[in-house]
């Protein structure tokens, strides 16, 4: 009896806070979908025939290069995941695999990244990418992103690795490759799934950044998604329709890939961020 | 490590180092130009002057930072966003580290229902830019819209309400709290998967030991989780000094009203780029990202050599 | 021919000597156990072999060639892993036809040599399975056929019925055997356990702190073991080992001042320390008293037919002779331990084997 109070209460907590974790999200959600009148009158219900609308959406996707912001946000993404999830697992590799007389201490200046936010050296940044003749591109993008996600790539990947059995590796040399038919062949396909772990945790705080699209590419039609939406919503900041429409084309993607990587995505949190 | 050549059998030092090169070189390149060099280059730039007039610069050694904690232009600013940026960190390891620790108990405990569920809800704010949160809850706080205010009215607590974002002295609690409200889903899943790391006969053990579930998640998983929280303060230091979407999303560089929601990251974005109210300084920007810098190691090594060092930790 | 023969091979890492000094002959054909305590550096030397460990100094020629600098897939060795070291994302014949095919063998070749391989081992309808399908004894058969299907001048063997359960692990190694023969290959082979190493070798090298003890044929291990370490560690349970010393030309005075008469070595002069070695199957309760040890027994383990008695002596030592049948007596009672005269060991004091 005093298990199945206790029980209640807990469901009852949790099920409270999961309730505060989703209405604002929902309410923008639903309300974006209303009448200007049905958001005001009444905010908290959901749209019914009568005060379903869709002006607010033709408006962000009439009005703005918003599909050119998603598309500079997938390239960025992409990229970013490309590179830090191959130049991130190479570096594992070595560093995990062979003995040389810097492998500590290289091993070392890579954590530093984990730690130092990138951020702090935006100044340079700001001046290295100007003098690079890379702003208002993507390419400066993905370059600051990458660097900013391989120190954390290289040491989850690296723990992926270290577990592969060394007699597996072994077992490669005698059937003849070469070190680099191990990696390509044996290793990568092997770390597959920390791939995916890693693609996910380096994929949401890239797609959400402010920081360096404003920075390294506020103008120029290479804007990403997210600085697109902040842009657009400084600029229809009284049109409740449209603010709403845009905050929701930003939000629902992103939820349905949540939707789908969640598996993936907590267990990168748990598998990388804990050790 | 006592092989000169290779650790490879049949392979002649110069290829070994072809392989490391081809390995190590992309990462550490990229790594090395576009996050060590900035980071270096920006703790140089702090130790000169730049002149726009003559576009040349001038070794001032610690002058800068000196004149940001002395000169009244710059260290009235600074201590005001070192000071704001304390109480958006103090209010985060006593609002979202205990929730999430809370809420993170209640997950773990065993049989519970749709677990994975309320994981999974939970956390998905977490996922949102924080620029999408920010605008979000600024609709819902607006008094134009009423969401909080008609919430309050509900409870007949309608008379609590006021316009907290815009006010110098509520803003930046607000703020604040949207962002516990945000990120709570991060110590959650940390400190979750530290407890259900923990064998479960140990708490069986504690139950026939005589202690009740609450007794038992003090006394017996608190303590082996204690290096998890470690972790879970520091992260949060970390991201608290380095903050700036947020308040940036929400109330622009200026950080009004009158700069009560100024923290470290809004005045460096200020100080660099400059603003209706002053030019942007290259110079002063670098010498508070390097206080930044310095502010976040202290951290940093506090936690790695005094915390860290303290605990124990326990593999099951 | 694909003799393996070492000559003075050293290895250390930094510091630390793991191999010292060895020299070992592998003829052609031959199946020779590598067998020691963990730590030894059996399965060092068998990586040395395989070129997966590089070496200090010294040389290892495989069918006469130097292969020293060679990398293990020019070594013409195939080896068996312990783990097995099976390609997790590769089918079974996925896993066989790998090496193969980067060594540029043609389609046609490969496919032969799986077929053949599977055939042997009976593989055929496993080929198109996953690694995580199979039971391990059935990737313990694919480890070999993919060792197989190489065509090695050497087959090496890393303890590959450790990761087996007691019944399986007696099945293949009679399938090993039957391999052997079969395959008139020359196999090197690491264990631990002693059981293995007795009933696959054609020679046998005990090893110790990276130093070869003795090799030899499995029985003259048995019987004549060169110094303490290979009588203790060949054999279960363990060698009895009393220490004694020299009385006069025919007797030995033990600890607790019993008197043994034993042939002595005529090398021996009164007053030399030795080591008197009997096997607990070469021991039995009750006797005449000619050969004999007095002590008290302190427990009886019965496994059956068979077992042993524990059998306390003055000293506290504790002697473990074997018992058949009824032993007539229990803990408590006072024993009479006969020893057989012709299997007696002795040793020197630097525990040698004298005689």
């Amino acid at each position: 009896m005093r298990r199945n109070i206790s029980a209640i209460a807990v469901h009852g907590i949790l099920g409270l806070y999961t309730l505060l974790a989703l209405f604002p999200i929902l309410l923008v959600i639903f309300n974006s979908f209303k009448t200007k009148n049905a958001i005001f009158g009444a905010p908290l219900t959901l749209p019914t025939p009568s005060t379903f609308s869709l002006v607010g959406y033709n408006r962000v996707f009439g009005d703005s290069a918003v599909g050119s912001y998603y598309v500079n946000s997938i390239a960025v993404t992409a990229g970013t995941i490309f590179f830090t999830l191959l130049f991130g697992a190479m570096a594992a590799w070595a560093l995990t695999e062979y003995r040389f007389r810097w492998n500590t201490l290289l091993a070392l200046f890579f954590s530093i990244g984990i730690m130092v936010p990138i951020r702090l050296g935006s100044v340079a940044i700001i001046q290295l990418v100007v003098s690079l003749n890379l702003i208002n591109t993507r390419t400066a993008l993905i370059l600051v992103y990458t660097a900013q996600n391989l120190p954390l790539s290289i040491f989850i990947l690296s723990e992926f690795i270290a577990q592969i059995p060394k007699d597996l590796r072994e077992a490669a040399r005698c059937d003849g490759l070469s070190e680099y038919n191990i990696f390509f062949h044996i290793v990568l396909p092997l770390i597959r799934p920390a791939m995916a772990t890693v693609a996910v945790f380096t994929m949401i705080p890239v797609w959400n950044d402010l920081w360096f699209p404003l920075l390294l590419a506020p103008t120029g039609g290479k804007q990403t998604i997210t600085l697109g939406i902040q842009q657009f919503l400084g600029q229809y900041i009284t049109d409740w329709n449209a603010v709403l429409a845009a905050l929701s084309t930003a939000i629902i993607p992103v939820l349905l890939l949540y939707v789908v990587f969640s598996r993936q995505l907590i267990r990168g949190l748990t598998s990388g961020a804990v050790k | 490590m006592s092989s000169p050549h290779s650790a490879i059998v049949g392979m002649g030092r110069a290829t070994y180092l072809r392989l490391l090169v081809f390995f190590l070189a992309p990462a550490a390149i990229v790594y090395t130009v576009f996050s060590i060099y900035p980071l270096l280059a920006t703790i140089f730039n702090s130790l000169y002057l730049y002149h726009s007039e003559t576009k040349s610069y001038d070794y001032v050694g610690l002058g800068n930072f000196t004149t940001l904690l002395t000169d009244t232009t710059w260290s009235v600013p600074f201590w005001n966003a070192f000071r704001n940026n304390l109480v958006f960190f103090a209010i985060h390891m006593s609002v979202q580290n205990p929730i999430g620790l809370a809420l993170a108990a209640m997950l773990s405990l065993p049989r519970l229902r749709l677990r994975a569920t309320y994981r999974t809800l939970i956390f998905m704010p977490t996922m949102l830019s924080v620029v999408i949160i920010g605008f979000v809850w600024q609709l819902i706080l607006s008094p134009l819209w009423g969401i909080a205010k008609l919430f309050l009215q509900t409870f007949g607590l309608g008379f609590l309400f006021a316009p907290w974002l815009g006010q110098e002295g509520s803003a930046l609690i607000t703020i604040s709290l949207i962002s516990v409200w945000q990120f709570v889903g991060i110590p959650m899943i940390l400190i979750y998967t530290a407890l259900l790391a923990i064998p479960e006969e140990l708490i069986d053990a504690a139950t026939v030991d005589g202690l009740n579930q609450f007794q038992a998640f003090v006394w017996v998983k608190l303590p082996l989780i204690l290096p998890t929280i470690g972790l879970v303060s520091i992260l949060t230091f970390v991201n608290n000094f380095n903050a700036f979407d947020l308040i940036y999303a929400m109330k622009g560089a200026l950080a009004g009203p009158n700069f009560s929601a100024d923290i470290m990251g809004t005045l460096f974005y200020r100080t660099f780029f400059g603003n209706q109210l002053q030019l942007g300084n290259a110079s002063m920007g670098s010498t508070i990202a390097t206080m930044m810098f310095i502010i976040i190691l202290i951290g940093v090594m506090t936690y790695l050599f005094v915390i860290q060092r303290r605990m124990q930790r326990y593999s099951f | 021919m694909s003799e393996v023969k070492i000559r003075n091979l050293h290895k250390s890492y930094g510091s630390v000597d793991v191999l010292k000094d060895n020299n070992l002959i592998v003829e052609n054909g031959a199946f020779v156990v590598l067998v020691g305590p963990s730590g030894c550096g059996k399965s060092t030397l068998l990586r040395c072999i395989a070129g997966l460990e590089p070496i200090s100094s010294g040389t290892i020629t495989i069918g006469g060639k130097t292969v020293n600098d060679l990398p293990p897939a020019q070594r013409e060795i195939a080896m068996v892993f312990q783990s097995y070291a099976l390609y997790p994302h590769m089918d079974v014949y996925g896993n066989m036809a790998f090496g193969l095919k980067f060594a540029k063998t043609p389609r046609p070749e490969i496919d032969a040599r799986v077929a053949e391989a599977a055939r042997i081992l009976q593989l055929e309808p496993l080929l198109k399975r996953r690694p995580r399908e199979l039971s391990g004894g059935q990737r313990q058969r694919v480890a070999i056929g993919r060792a197989i299907v190489r065509k090695p001048q050497v087959f090496l063997f890393d303890e590959p019925l450790s990761n087996l359960d007691a019944a399986l692990r007696i099945n293949t190694r009679v399938e090993i055997a039957k391999l052997h023969k079969m395959l008139a290959a020359t196999i090197v082979y690491v264990t631990h356990d002693q059981v293995e190493a007795m009933t696959l070798a054609d020679k046998i090298v005990v090893m110790n702190k990276g130093r070869i003890e003795q090799t030899g044929k499995p029985l003259d291990l048995y019987y004549k073991p060169a110094n303490l370490f290979v009588a203790g560690f060949i054999g279960s349970p363990a060698m009895n080992f009393l220490a004694a010393t020299v009385k006069d030309g025919k007797t030995l005075e033990l600890a607790d001042s019993q008197h043994l008469n034993v042939p002595l070595p005529a090398a021996s002069k009164p007053g030399d320390q030795v080591t008197l070695g009997c096997r607990p199957e070469h021991m039995r309760l009750g006797g005449d008293g000619t050969l004999a040890l007095k002590g008290t027994v302190d427990i009886i383990e019965r496994l059956g037919e068979t077992g042993f008695a524990h059998i306390r002596m003055a000293t506290g030592q504790t002697i473990i002779a074997e018992v058949r049948g009824d032993p007539g007596t229990s803990p408590g009672a006072s024993a009479t331990l006969s020893l057989a005269p012709a299997q007696l060991h002795l040793f020197d004091a630097s525990g040698q084997r004298l005689g």
